[in-house]
């Protein structure tokens, strides 16, 4: 009974948000974009720009609160970028996410050498990361402990903003209009909404989200920046809201999906199990979730 | 003397085209103004201003003496004026509610929505004016008639005294009309100001204090309705007299050309039919549906486009099943499609292209693998002589011509290919009387030259003027079959929103 030992282990637990939170933040990010009307596939450069600004802050302040207020920053400067060229002028939000994720890795790449002098990665002693949050009783239930206790204050946070970002698209004023500017934005116009102006929101909300996603990654996860750090986790964040079609609560239970078979794929691993096979475990588990929603999809629609 | 709403000297110019040429309208409180005219004439561009949605490049508006300039639509909200779209604003995934207090959210200092507030003002307003809606159905799930309630609470809910409604009638059987009209009639009575835009002069008639005549963008009469008849009304909108009425051959069918035998079309969410019918030589078989019941996909499925899901279609005897849609048109269909903008024509092609399609494999426009242009101009202006059609030449972009003229095009390439069985699906949608009255011309000649047609239309009155024999439809199935001469229209508009008592109606002459 190797599978029962491995699900169960406390380790395994333990380290399953660590994976789930920058994918749950940027995807939380991406759903507010896909409710708004924007095609925002860029996420991956999001992130990967906040790692690096994330590193900075932490470094240069000395405090990892301060690392993540200038990840935010940093995937809000993208979002912006994206605004100006999207939004603004006509670009089209495929070319432009292209572009932002090649400008991503090609500055955070340049500034690397520039700020630090360093290439392929910078780790220093000065880079405040995160302390895990222990939070007294929780952390001594079995499986709950491990999943709520002794994570990172970031994942506590994509866990608010999940349930949140749920009854905001319902109860807020600006949730309301973000799914109308994604579903019949002439509908804001004659009401004298401009739906650009409620796209421009959900973009730097996107780029906030996405900024945290990647201080997760560089001062929580581990503290140091390396070359391309994000690692594809802006992909999966796009298929996951892809999939959910932008639901907040859908989102979190596939960003669930994918930190288990992450954290599973890093466990396989001490069992003897070649490495490329288990780093394409999230991969093969993106696919069966893909074909899977079809095959549900497809039934469901037949039946009515 | 100028009434409560002065719109002065009002002119817009779209490039070089002034679509509205130093209009000057008055509206009152307390009266419906009828704002008459072609598609083209002005009026939905000068209702636009009024609303916001166009800054005029010279003239003035002025409420109760006061000038404004608004820039948007928020300015004209903000002072009382209220619009309801010809193609409905709504969000289809949202509540009523929600889409009622979509941009004027009642909210706390934290921007969330208060929607307690809002549903007991909304019931308020539906208590007052006698109105029904279900305030937490979703937009979806709604009849076309349900959903304009809709957008007429929107403007209720913003306080609106002026309640401008473009062409509020064109998407409603006659009973829905009738219910609109005594809406209407109690906001009259509230003391509002009613615009309504429209091109149906019964209804004008009918409810209307003031009517306004404009055409190619000029007012050409203002005044009260008892000082004006239908005639005059309607020589004004074309500017002149009114073409003869249609001649047209007497009704002696043939051997049936189309024949639908309980077909199943699949629909987006339950499947349409079983549907039978038949269309026979020298024929024109009206469908008269509301839209959305199920005769889109109809015939969809009997032109080739949509997979049939049981049932048979055949053409003169062939059987259709498993022919794609150029074979079915090979074998002596053509088809006019509700849409035009992305169906019935490539927006972004040259007019020649556009007229050419379906043609490209004929020798004659043919050398090898190239195609020979001066052939195709050539059969171009032929098509385009033949059915009057207005554009600068073959080689125009098709996107260059107005909705009445691309129109013309589709139908010119379609009739022009002389087929046995000609399928019409609102062929005269969002276009002019002059155009209408052509396309109309077409039908009837084709019919009276042996070719058999179905019409598919959600105007009623369309169906009457041309249908030799009239089918309802409702929900995916017929619900009524009729010889045209014991049609009722207040009957038609019965069946086609609901199953009508006790089974399918028949009255077949034949």
């Amino acid at each position: 009974m190797i599978a029962l030992d491995v699900l169960l282990d406390p380790a395994l637990l333990q380290s399953i948000p660590r994976f789930l939170t920058p994918i749950l933040l940027a995807a939380l990010g991406g759903a507010l974009c896909e409710r708004a009307g924007v095609f925002n596939i860029g996420l991956e450069g999001f992130i990967l720009t906040g790692a690096f600004c994330a590193v900075l802050g932490a470094f240069f302040f000395g405090s990892p609160v301060m690392g993540a207020i200038s990840a935010m920053a940093g995937g809000v400067l993208m979002a912006l970028i994206f605004a100006e060229f999207h939004l603004r002028r006509p670009g089209d939000p495929i070319v432009v996410s292209i572009a932002i994720n090649l400008l991503a890795a090609g500055l955070t790449l340049y500034l690397l050498s520039a700020i630090f002098g360093v290439t392929g990665a910078f780790r220093d002693p000065g880079i405040q990361g995160f302390a895990m949050i222990h939070i007294p009783v929780v952390r001594d239930i079995p499986v709950i402990g491990q999943l709520f206790s002794g994570q990172s204050p970031l994942y506590y946070i994509a866990l608010v903003v999940a349930v949140a970002m749920h009854f905001f698209f319902r109860f807020h004023r600006l949730g309301l209009r973000m799914r109308a500017a994604g579903e019949n934005p002439q509908g804001l116009v004659v009401g004298g909404v401009d739906p650009r102006i409620v796209r421009l929101y959900a973009l730097v909300a996107c780029g906030m989200l996405c900024g945290l996603a990647g201080a997760q990654l560089s001062i929580a996860n581990v503290t140091l920046f390396v070359d391309n750090m994000s690692a594809g986790r802006g992909w999966i964040a796009v298929v996951a809201v892809l999939l959910t079609r932008g639901n907040p609560l859908a989102v979190l239970g596939i960003a669930l999906v994918f930190g288990f078979v992450d954290s599973l794929s890093f466990r396989v691993q001490g069992y003897g199990a070649p490495q490329q096979f288990t780093d394409m475990m999230p991969y093969l588990a993106t696919l069966a979730v893909l074909i899977g929603l079809s095959f549900w999809r497809k039934t469901r629609q037949t039946r009515a | 003397m100028s009434g409560w709403i002065a719109l002065s000297n009002i002119t817009v110019r779209f490039g070089a085209l002034t679509a509205v040429d130093a209009v000057s309208l008055d509206v009152d409180k307390g009266e419906i103004h009828a704002v008459v005219g072609e598609n083209g004439a002005g009026k939905s561009t000068i209702m636009n201003v009024l609303f916001g949605l166009l800054v005029p490049d010279e003239g003035t508006i002025a409420i109760g003496g006061t000038p404004h300039a608004w820039k948007t639509p928020q300015d004209a909200i903000a002072h009382g004026i209220g619009m309801v779209h010809q193609h409905f604003m709504l969000q289809d995934s949202m509540t009523v509610l929600e889409n009622v207090v979509l941009c004027a959210e009642p909210v706390n200092r934290l921007g969330i929505v208060d929607f307690a507030t809002a549903r007991a003002k909304l019931e308020d307003i539906i208590a007052t004016y006698g109105i029904r809606s279900r305030l937490d159905a979703r937009v979806a799930d709604l009849s076309v008639s349900e959903r304009q309630v809709v957008e007429i609470l929107k403007v209720l809910y913003r306080e609106a005294e002026v309640l401008i409604l473009d062409e509020p009638t064109a998407v409603l059987t006659p009973q829905e009309t009738r219910s609109l009209f005594e809406i209407l009639a109690n906001f009259k009575a509230a003391g509002k100001a009613i615009v309504i835009i429209t091109h149906k002069l019964d209804e004008v008639m009918e409810v209307a204090d003031t009517v306004s005549v404009m055409r190619g963008g000029r007012l050409v009469s203002s005044g009260p309705r008892e000082a004006t008849s239908k005639d005059e009304i309607a020589r004004g909108i074309i500017g002149g007299d009114l073409p003869a009425p249609r001649a047209r051959g007497p009704y002696a069918p043939g051997a049936p050309v189309l024949k639908v035998t309980d077909l199943v079309a699949r629909g987006e969410g339950r499947p349409v039919g079983p549907v039978s019918l038949e269309v026979r030589k020298g024929e024109i078989v009206g469908v008269a549906a509301v839209a959305g019941n199920g005769q889109a996909e109809l015939i969809e499925t009997i032109v080739g486009l949509r997979r049939s899901a049981g049932g048979t279609v055949s053409l003169d005897g062939q059987d259709l099943a498993g022919k794609d849609v150029a074979a079915r048109r090979a074998l002596g269909l053509s088809y006019i499609p509700t849409d035009r903008q992305r169906v019935g024509l490539a927006l972004e092609a040259r007019v020649s292209e556009n007229a050419l399609i379906g043609r490209e494999m004929e020798s004659r426009f043919r050398r090898g693998l190239f195609q020979i242009g001066s052939q195709i101009d050539a059969f171009a202006r032929e098509v385009i002589a033949r059915y009057r059609i207005k554009v600068a030449g073959p080689r125009a972009k098709t996107s260059s011509m107005s909705g009445g003229n691309k129109q013309k095009l589709v139908v010119g390439r379609e009739l022009s290919r002389e087929t046995p069985l000609v399928i019409a699906e609102n062929p005269t949608w969002g276009v002019d009387i002059g155009a209408i009255d052509f396309i109309h011309g077409e039908l009837v000649r084709m019919r009276d030259a042996g070719h058999a047609i179905l019409l598919v239309s959600t105007e009623i009155d369309e169906i009457l003027a041309l249908s030799d024999r009239i089918v309802v439809m409702f929900e995916g199935r017929i619900t009524g079959s009729f010889a045209a001469s014991d049609a009722d229209r207040f009957e038609i508009g019965a069946l086609m929103t609901s199953h009508g008592s006790g089974g399918i109606q028949t009255r077949d002459a034949s």
